[in-house]
């Protein structure tokens, strides 16, 4: 199965909606994907994971994927990311 | 992005009707505003308590034809559910052992992402195991 790994600085803390976002977008997904935040790695479709990372402002986050729609997924999280975080919330 | 299935409901029975009120509208606004999340809290009094009759009501407004998750705030009120569900044989509920906040929010969120009842109970159930620190 294909694999897809990005990576992005968030302009903005992962307060919950933007968590919330990021979960429903992943969980559309068929692909296995992870968020990466410093030392941690969190099932991308688990809302309370990914609001549990705590990635804040200026923080390098990682997105990986595995699974027949991994890129697509990888490219769908990474526009949230950086969308979401520049908005807040 | 146009729902092409019908999403899982969620209804929050607390004793108290501010607490599932307030727990309804995070969860919802976190799982992005798509999925019907309803509060069932307080007796018909305004009291604290629960009310069999403002859970069967909001069990038939979450029902869009994927079944709906229940979630109670603390263990009596899963006595009023458990005494409501035979009178409704032909609801489609499960009723989920979970973190109030942190079940209901997970919910919301695997919900609106389309997943069935048994996916979204397993949400809120996981809940149990995530950190917050």
């Amino acid at each position: 199965m294909p694999a897809s790994s990005e990576s992005i600085t968030l302009e903005g803390d992962l307060h919950a909606r933007p968590a919330g976002a990021l979960a429903v977008a992943a969980g559309r997904f068929a692909a296995v994907v992870s968020v990466t935040a410093g030392t941690r790695t969190v099932d991308a479709k688990s809302v309370l994971g990914v609001m549990g990372l705590g990635a804040t402002s200026g923080q390098q986050v990682t997105v990986s994927a595995d699974g027949p729609d991994a890129a697509e997924a990888v490219a769908a999280l990474i526009a949230i990311l950086g969308a979401a975080t520049r908005v807040g919330g | 992005m146009p729902q092409l299935a019908p999403q899982v409901g969620i209804v929050l029975v607390s004793h108290s009707a501010r607490l599932a009120e307030g727990a309804a509208e995070l969860a919802a606004q976190v799982g992005g505003g798509t999925v019907t999340v309803l509060a069932a809290g307080g007796t018909d009094d305004g009291g604290l308590g629960t009310s069999a009759e403002k859970v069967a009501c909001a069990l038939r407004g979450a029902e869009a034809g994927a079944g709906v998750l229940v979630l109670p705030d603390l263990g009596s009120a899963v006595l009023t559910v458990r005494a409501l569900l035979p009178d409704l044989p032909d609801a489609h509920v499960t009723l989920v052992d979970a973190p109030f906040v942190e079940g209901a929010v997970a919910a919301a969120v695997t919900a609106a992402a389309g997943a069935d009842l048994t996916a979204v109970a397993k949400a809120a159930e996981e809940a149990w195991h995530a950190r917050k620190l």
